[in-house]
């Protein structure tokens, strides 16, 4: 942990014996996701599970439509498996199977396993999407900044406006883009879009970064750089879940699992 | 925070959003302007009504009237509350103008001039008696004529029609009328509510002074002064005997002097209702009236109280068989209250006046008088117009639920838009799921916007409609100017000289509450659809 100095400090540094505790942060059994489309129906995962330590950097190789990005998504808080369970330091990520209560509905206030879905999106994951998925009417900053500013309670954000500000900034020179601040994402390059997307998913410090195909739209070059910004940052104690089709991107990994008929193998 | 941050965002970006903001800027001025116009003529209705009668009208809704009105004037005359009772009686009547043999059906009001003057607006709506104060009266009077001074240095004319010159001797007004337009105009009276006849403005123009009204004129050398036989003055609605021109002001004719003889035939009824045989009376043309409203303006005549009564039969009377005497009647009696009574409260005192006079059994009331005596009730001033005031304000209620309902258009249009944006940017509500936004959080970016639209367009909107609505009347004369066909507003048809042109901050608060309610409501379909959406599902939207 001698890049302590460097900023911005990832939770996971701060956090640093953790990583250590065999105690798992995150902890996927037996997931099953299908897609049901009138009559046929596509499983895509059957019975996968899976477990992520502290402070690790797993990457997830797969074929195209294997089911790489569901699993991540799944992993991720963002999608709902129908079976299976989800645990996050031993927390239940979703309510028992078949209850309407996965559903997204407006009244997910009202819905405690929703309520904890929201909760690990906005503290303590960060998502990296295949597509970038940057906001076109926002510039690079805000971009950024809109993830702390979701984490903030609008009374809060006075006052944690300078600082939400200070880690931005941080983390854009980071990646490389402190010159690029004003500038709107279809300005940018794929490659600028990318690190944009991962400052965005940095800024809020969360204790796993989930990354989805990062360097799928990049060339050999833009490539290689990013994997190195993930290689620094896994070395300062960030838990990383990549998906990747490419083995030479899964290298840099401490483990690689492999998806196949909807499970996932060493 | 993220809400409104992105709530403004989109609102930049999305020009869209323009036209929703248009739609509710004109109907939230369409709706103001409706309010506001059909509002000022209510309320204007309301001012002149109110002239015409007083804070309380005692009243038994019978033709035959009632009985006893004196003993109770002389009653409540003594309250502190009461500033003046006066008796009215109304009757349908035929006024007639010998020279011209017109014919017109009338409604005839007997009254007591002087009360009149201060029971009510009355005296403002006199034409004579303003510019010359103190002549106008209902008792019998002859013909006022104008006269020529023989002595007196002639006044060089020139016609420009036919191109040449005549010389006349100076005219005069009696001296008692001279000496009351001279008075009140040292005073500063001016008339600009008559249009002055060419040969007025001629006579003028060559150093005559001017004469205000129409007056006969004596033969060639005779001396101003008084003519014809004393009849009764009357009193006749303006627009019976002028002509409103589209400018609002009247044009009096030389055939409807001032003094001029009239005829009304009046229909007595008598205690048992039946119809009895048409009365005809002459009377002089003693003034004209005006209250604003034009059914009154072009449907009344006033002349004297005891007078009308004795021609209709209402007076008191010895009975036929002697065994007794027939009380006189009235149809109204007008109280006028003092400052600071509420009239409302003493309506009810009132009427137990009258009841407890009408049970003396001192005045020996007969079945009718009783059964007349019984019915008799005391209304505010509010509640005996209701029957012309109410039909407004129904207008008035209609026509801003109509044009409210037009308005709905901008609801759908908003919901619409919203609905678009919403479509428009499904990823990026996936991404904001993504990074933790809640569905009430997403939602809410959706209903700000709607709100925002609202606030936009509200503000927008009252502040065209205001501006609309202060200068309606330079609008219409602009247009007018561009095109006479496109007067709208004929003030020789309605009774008011202008568009009324007040906002009222009521209606304005009201309006802007509305739209911003409105819009806010037409976004809650595209938020509801934002905020149940699943975030995978919508990244994965193309
Ligand atoms: N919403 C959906 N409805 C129906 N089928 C879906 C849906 N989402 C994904 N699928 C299907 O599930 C399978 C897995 O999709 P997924 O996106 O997880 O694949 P992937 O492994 O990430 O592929 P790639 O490497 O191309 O990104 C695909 O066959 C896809 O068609
Ligand atoms: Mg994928």
């Amino acid at each position: 942990m001698n890049s302590a100095t460097q900023s911005p400090p990832t939770r996971a540094a701060e956090n640093a014996p953790q990583a250590t505790s065999t105690r798992p942060l995150l902890a996927a059994q037996g997931l099953t996701k299908t897609y049901r489309m009138g009559a046929e129906e596509l499983r895509v995962l059957s019975d996968c599970s899976l477990t992520v330590a502290g402070g690790e950097f797993v990457a997830i190789m797969g074929k195209s439509g294997s089911g790489k990005s569901t699993l991540l998504h799944i992993l991720g808080a963002l999608d709902v498996p129908q079976q299976g369970q989800l645990t996050f330091r031993d927390e239940p990520v979703f309510a028992p199977p078949n209850r309407r209560s996965q559903r997204v509905s407006m009244f997910d206030v009202l819905n405690s396993a929703e309520r904890m879905r929201i909760r690990l999106r906005r503290r303590h994951f960060g998502f990296v999407f295949q597509f970038y998925h940057l906001l076109p009417e926002l510039n690079v900053l805000e971009n950024v900044l809109i993830t702390r500013m979701v984490g903030l309670k609008t009374f809060a954000w006075p006052a944690g406006r300078a600082a939400a500000r200070a880690d931005a900034l941080a983390i854009l020179q980071r990646v490389g883009l402190g010159e690029r601040l004003r500038h709107r994402p279809n300005q940018l390059s794929g490659g600028e879009r990318q690190r944009v997307a991962i400052a965005r998913a940095l800024v809020h410090r969360p204790d796993v970064l989930l990354a989805d195909e990062p360097t799928g739209n990049l060339d050999a070059e833009n490539g290689a750089s990013l994997m190195a910004l993930l290689k620094g940052l896994h070395r300062e104690g960030q838990t990383i879940v990549m998906v990747t089709h490419d083995s030479s991107v899964a290298q840099f990994a401490d483990r690689t699992l492999v998806l196949e008929r909807g499970r996932l193998r060493a | 925070m993220y809400k409104l941050f992105l709530t403004l965002r989109y609102l930049r970006k999305r020009r869209i959003a323009y036209f929703a903001i248009a739609a509710v800027t004109l109907c939230t001025a369409m709706v103001l302007i409706v309010m506001s116009v059909m509002g000022g003529f209510l309320d204007e209705l309301k001012r002149k009504a109110r002239g015409i009668l007083s804070d309380l009208i005692v009243d038994n809704r019978s033709a035959s009237g009632f009985p006893l009105y004196q003993e109770f004037i002389d009653e409540v005359s003594k309250w502190p509350e009461v500033a003046v009772a006066s008796p009215v009686i109304y009757s349908y009547a035929l006024l007639r103008f010998p020279d011209t043999e017109q014919t017109a059906t009338v409604r005839a009001v007997g009254l007591r001039l002087k009360d009149a003057y201060v029971v009510n607006a009355f005296k403002d709506g006199l034409f004579y008696e303003k510019f010359y104060p103190d002549t106008t009266t209902l008792e019998p009077q002859k013909m006022p004529v104008i006269g020529y001074d023989p002595d007196a240095p002639r006044v060089k004319l020139h016609i420009d029609k036919g191109d040449f010159d005549v010389e006349l001797p100076p005219r005069r007004l009696p001296p008692e009328l001279q000496a009351a337009l001279d008075r009140a105009m040292k005073d500063g009276v001016a008339d600009d509510e008559s249009v002055i006849s060419e040969e007025e403005q001629l006579l003028r123009k060559a150093g005559m002074s001017p004469i205000i009204g129409v007056y006969d004129e004596a033969s060639e050398g005779a001396d101003p002064g008084w003519v014809g036989d004393e009849l009764p003055g009357i009193i006749i609605g303006r627009d019976i005997v002028a002509e409103r021109a589209s400018d609002g002001r009247y044009r009096r004719f030389s055939f409807y002097p001032r003094g001029m003889r009239v005829i009304l035939t009046l229909i007595p009824v008598s205690t048992s209702g039946s119809v009895d045989t048409p009365v005809k009376a002459a009377f002089r043309y003693a003034d004209d009236s005006r209250s604003g409203i034009y059914d009154i303006d072009s449907q009344h005549v006033y002349c004297d109280f005891s007078l009308l009564q004795k021609l209709l039969e209402m007076s008191a009377a010895v009975r036929a068989d002697g065994s007794g005497t027939i009380q006189a009647r009235t149809s109204q009696v007008l109280v006028k209250t003092r400052p600071g009574v509420d009239a409302a409260v003493l309506a009810p005192r009132l009427e137990e006046a009258y009841r407890k006079v009408a049970r003396n059994p001192a005045h020996q009331l007969d079945g009718v008088d009783s059964r007349l005596a019984s019915l008799v009730r005391v209304y505010t001033w509010e509640q005996s117009q209701a029957h012309i005031i109410a039909p407004v304000e129904k207008e008035r209620q209609l026509v801003t639920i109509l044009f409210g309902i037009i308005s709905l258009v901008a609801v759908v249009l908003v919901l619409c838009i919203l609905y678009m944006i919403v479509l428009q940017k499904t990823r990026d509500i996936g991404i904001v799921k993504s990074i933790g936004g809640s569905s009430a959080g997403v939602a809410a970016i959706f209903v700000f916007y709607g709100a925002a639209v609202g606030i936009i367009g509200a503000a927008l909107g009252t502040s065209l409609g205001y501006a609309f609505v202060v200068n309606i009347n330079e609008i219409q004369a602009f247009l007018v100017r561009l095109n006479p066909a496109w007067q709208v507003w004929d003030r020789s048809v309605y009774s008011f000289d202008s568009i009324p042109s007040t906002v009222k901050t009521a209606d304005m608060i009201g309006v802007v509450f509305v739209a911003i309610c409105a819009a806010t409501f037409g976004s809650l379909a595209a938020a509801w659809r934002a905020g149940s959406m699943q975030p995978v599902e919508a990244l994965r939207y193309e």
